[in-house]
């Protein structure tokens, strides 16, 4: 094999398969018995499970999911004429502009919920469970570049649209579902929202950052909506 | 094994950085690899039932990371043709500068131009040091099989090597 590949490989005495088997416990008794029993002799074999466990530690960010049924079972037209009001009704929307801030119009925010394959509109406050999947809708006058934000009770920040770095296009249109949506984790507690409605493509891992520390920072040329469910 | 949405959300929490872990190594992107998780995750959603004949889930995530990781790898590959049909040479990015991300941008060359099961056997064996046995598991072929794909790949690697 190449010296590049060679490189590259795996440095322990079993597989990397066969240590995230025996860490997820997948192996047979026997086997794991025998692994454990090496990894007392193996100094090397001991730093690699440590360096796994290690990783395994890592906080993921949610699931993203399209888990909604087809769309003829997703009743948004019909929902969103009556969620419209209660939506305009109840989303703070905030303009930004240098310096100021003022009440505004013209761009919202929806949300659908699934919970054991039934979907609803969902309104600010909703009581949602760990497990359930929500998916954002936007109405928008203009083409915009979107972004959904959020912040859980632990206080640990999220992006949940779109997948990369910054905000997205999104067409004009009333109700436009986003591309993406999310699975909830198991977090209980308020979870807030942030609708943010931009005239640019604006980086949002810092906004996600100033978000876990009380903020954010709205940036010119951006619209936010804010609102929240509870996880229980 | 078919798994509700709670339980593969459950999964994901378990499980996610078995994926992250190779995809990252793979991919080379901490992008990427974000996406490659959330990919193999909803693939599982959206087809639970891929798991019913799966003796190990771990291994499952094997297979399945790696089937993405290896086609987003192709995709990179035609995409850089496009690109280098269209617009000029750009310089190399940051990530890949510097001997080590030579090394690994090879590596990713190379597993873009082997066939998809000679890649596959290539990356489990080399990379994730599994025997033959472990590789014909995951492969679902016999041992005999991976020793010949071992064998292509060493072939098609020697003849990438004298061609570069």
């Amino acid at each position: 094999m190449t010296t590049s590949l060679a490189n590259q490989a795996w440095d322990a005495c079993s597989s990397a398969l066969q240590f995230d088997q025996y860490l997820a416990g997948e192996l047979d008794p026997p086997d794991a018995e025998r692994f454990r029993a090496h990894l007392d002799d193996c100094a090397r074999c001991t730093s690699a499970l440590n360096e796994l466990r290690s990783g395994a530690k890592e906080r993921l960010p949610p699931l993203r999911v399209v888990p909604f049924p087809p769309r003829s079972r997703f009743p948004i037209r019909a929902l969103a004429a009556a969620a419209g009001i209660v939506a305009a009704a109840s989303l703070l929307l905030v303009v930004r502009s240098p310096g100021t801030r003022s009440k505004g119009t013209g761009f919202t925010l929806g949300m659908y919920v699934e919970h054991q394959g039934e979907v609803r509109r969902a309104g600010p406050g909703e009581t949602v469970a760990p497990g359930d999947a929500v998916r954002f809708a936007v109405s928008a006058p203009v083409d915009v570049f979107v972004a959904v934000l959020s912040l859980d009770a632990n206080g640990h920040g999220s992006i949940y649209f779109p997948a990369g770095g910054r905000a997205e296009r999104v067409q004009a249109g009333n109700d436009v579902a986003l591309p993406l949506g999310t699975r909830l984790d198991a977090t209980a507690g308020e979870e807030r929202i942030l609708g943010l409605f931009c005239a640019s493509p604006v980086e949002l891992e810092p906004l996600r950052l100033q978000l876990e520390r009380g903020g954010p920072e709205i940036p010119d040329g951006c619209q936010v909506t804010r609102w929240s469910f509870v996880k229980r | 094994m078919s798994l509700d949405a709670g339980a593969i959300e459950r999964l994901y929490r378990s499980h996610g950085h078995i994926v992250l872990r190779r995809a990252r190594a793979l991919l080379g992107s901490e992008e990427d690899a974000q996406e490659a998780l959330q990919e193999v995750f909803a693939s599982l959603l959206r087809a639970p039932h891929s798991l019913r004949n799966a003796t190990s889930v771990v291994g499952w995530l094997y297979q399945s990371t790696t089937h993405f990781c290896l086609n987003q790898l192709r995709n990179r590959r035609t995409g850089a043709r496009l690109l280098q049909s269209s617009v000029a040479p750009a310089p190399a990015p940051a990530h890949v500068a510097g001997r080590g991300g030579e090394v690994l941008a090879e590596l990713r060359r190379v597993l873009s131009r082997l066939p998809a099961d000679v890649a596959a056997a290539t990356v489990y064996h080399h990379l994730d040091g599994m025997t033959h046995a472990e590789v014909a598991g995951l492969l679902g072929c016999s041992r005999r099989k991976v020793g010949y794909l071992l064998e292509r790949a060493q072939r098609s690697l020697a003849l990438l090597e004298q061609s570069a």
